[in-house]
């Protein structure tokens, strides 16, 4: 696994709510979004919703699931999952750990 | 009821969901799909990116067909002619018969057909099927005259599709603006003119007949006016497939009649989606709903019902189009009685909030309105009273409000 990267501190992202880390930032490509759970916890999935193209991080969150703005489709933040149609294909999950009161991500490439 | 053996007879988005919630639901007898089409796909891009070409074939099925086989659901591809209520038998068209314990009928609708000579003339297009989106999309060459009768929500993602396929666009509806009992006022009409806006013809009439010369087909409107086109596309609705169970003896009223957890009155058989029609624990019937999330829903609740299970209720129906580069949607219901909040948001978005009179939101439909619709849905469902003042705010999060 790479070095994590510390995408600041935890009062960065309000519960309930996301943020993203542009894919050449966080060296996988592909854009990942950070959710602060309803839980109290961080998870981070791939921003980009499996079904079409809409950002997760613009979702609605509930509990530890994010709805997709634009058909709905649910996710689990804690494995990526796929909860509900139309999406069938789970989102990359990552790992974060927050250490210090600051948020590291350790993105996680490849299929 | 737990039955041995489930056969589902369609395999749109509603049957195709019955077979998966029932196995994602531990159901591990036989089970099988009937369709037409060899694989179930999803029917909302045939008119939008899979009419435009950007999105294919693999794109929109529901699953690839490996999963079906690793579900050991079995895809019978046919068309069912006869149903057995009582024994579970079912015929198709190539005398083959089918059987099973509980049967559920997932055949939705057909493009209605206008009641007006020339209307059977073979040449018009209909969209409801992929064989429908790829007849159409050949025809949409650049420069061709596209007269759409119906601009409701297939006749207006269509006309923004063939606008952008470089077609020259001319569309036709009895009513100006459609889609007010779905969206309210507000927003129907902002959706209307934008199509005019984007250079495609809006024409109010009520076409009376078509007439055919050539390749040319002309719409006559009631109003005299006659349009020329090389393609005449018609999108007024859908009548619910019953026949198969109108001879089979079930109850139907324009749909098959089911309860709230898709029981017919045969015991063994079930109905699902576009085709089936609510009665509801007090007697009335509800209206057929004609949605995608209603026959993705119709499919859980069902599968649940047919093992015995309790199913979680769905809340305030929902659906969305998409056109002209904005995305619409609605739930609940904006033709309840009530007053209209509408909230304009700086970047262009706006929602439309239906109150009822006791404070309770009826309905919300909004543009681009994305996260608007999560809050509206759960405020809705939740019966949360929120004063207009709040909801009509931009600057107001309504997360905080659903909550
Ligand atoms: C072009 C288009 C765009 C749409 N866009 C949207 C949208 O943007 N948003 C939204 O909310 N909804 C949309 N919808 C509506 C949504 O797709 C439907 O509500 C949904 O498909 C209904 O699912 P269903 O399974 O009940 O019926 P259908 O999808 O109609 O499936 C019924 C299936 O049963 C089969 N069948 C019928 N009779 C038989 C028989 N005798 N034997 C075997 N098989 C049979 C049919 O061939 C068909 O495959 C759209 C629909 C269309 C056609
Ligand atoms: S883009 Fe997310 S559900 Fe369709």
């Amino acid at each position: 696994m790479s070095d994590p990267i510390n995408v600041g501190s935890v009062d960065a992202i309000d519960e309930g709510e996301a943020m993203v880390v542009p894919g050449d930032e966080n060296g996988t490509g592909e854009d990942i979004a950070i959710f602060h759970a309803e839980d109290g916890n961080f998870y981070a999935i791939n921003d980009e919703c499996t079904h079409e193209t809409a950002s997760l991080a613009e979702g609605w969150v509930e509990g530890t699931e994010v709805e997709c703005p634009v058909h709905s489709a649910r996710f689990c933040l804690k494995t990526g999952a796929a909860l509900c149609l139309p999406a069938t294909v789970a989102a990359r999950s990552h790992k974060v750990e927050v250490k210090d009161g600051e948020i590291l991500l350790f993105p996680h490439a490849g299929a | 009821m737990n039955p041995a053996s489930v056969l589902v007879i369609g395999g749109g988005l509603a049957g195709y969901n019955t077979a998966r919630e029932l196995r994602a639901r531990g159901y591990a007898g036989a089970l099988s799909i009937v369709d037409p089409a060899p694989l179930p796909y999803d029917r909302p891009p045939l008119s939008k990116e899979y009419l435009l070409g950007r999105r294919g074939v693999a794109d929109i099925e529901l699953s690839p067909a490996a999963w079906f086989s690793e579900q050991g659901i079995t895809l019978v591809t046919g068309s069912v002619v006869a149903l057995d209520a009582a024994t579970g038998t079912v015929v198709l068209e190539n005398g083959q018969t089918l059987n099973a314990d509980a049967v559920v009928l997932a055949t939705g609708g057909s493009a209605r057909r206008l009641p007006i000579p020339g209307a059977r003339d073979p040449a018009l297009f209909e969209l409801r099927t992929m064989a429908d989106a790829d007849r159409l999309r050949v025809a949409l060459a650049p420069g061709i005259r596209l007269a759409i009768i119906g601009a409701g929500l297939i006749g207006a993602e269509v006309a923004s599709a063939a606008l952008e396929l470089g077609a020259t666009v001319v569309l036709i509806d009895p009513i100006d603006p459609p889609l007010v009992p779905a969206l309210g006022p507000e927003l129907a009409t902002r959706l209307h003119l934008m199509h005019a806006d984007r250079g495609i013809e809006v024409l109010t009439g009520l076409p009376v007949e078509i007439t055919a010369e050539g390749p040319v087909r002309t719409v006559h409107l009631e109003s005299g006016r006659s349009i020329e086109a090389d393609a005449v596309l018609v999108g007024v609705g859908i009548v619910p497939n019953t026949a198969l169970a109108e001879t089979a003896g079930l109850e139907t009223d324009n749909g098959i009649i089911i309860d709230p957890h898709g029981r017919t009155s045969a015991p063994r058989v079930f109905a699902v989606g576009d085709v089936a029609r609510i009665r509801a624990a007090d007697g009335h019937l509800e209206r057929r709903a004609e949605h995608w999330e209603n026959a993705r829903n119709a499919g859980a609740v069902t599968a649940a019902a047919l093992l015995g299970q309790n199913p979680a209720s769905p809340g305030a129906p929902w659906f969305w189009s998409d056109r002209h580069g904005v995305h619409v949607e609605g739930v609940g219901d904006m033709a309840a009685p009530g007053t209209s909040v509408v909230r304009s948001n700086p970047d262009g978005s706006q929602v439309v909030f239906r109150l009822a009179a006791d404070g309770t939101m009826a309905g919300a439909a909004s543009i681009d309105g994305g996260l608007a619709i999560r809050a509206a849905r759960r405020i809705i469902d939740r019966r949360i009273v929120v004063a207009a003042d709040l909801l009509a705010d931009p600057a107001v999060d309504l997360r905080k409000l659903a909550r």
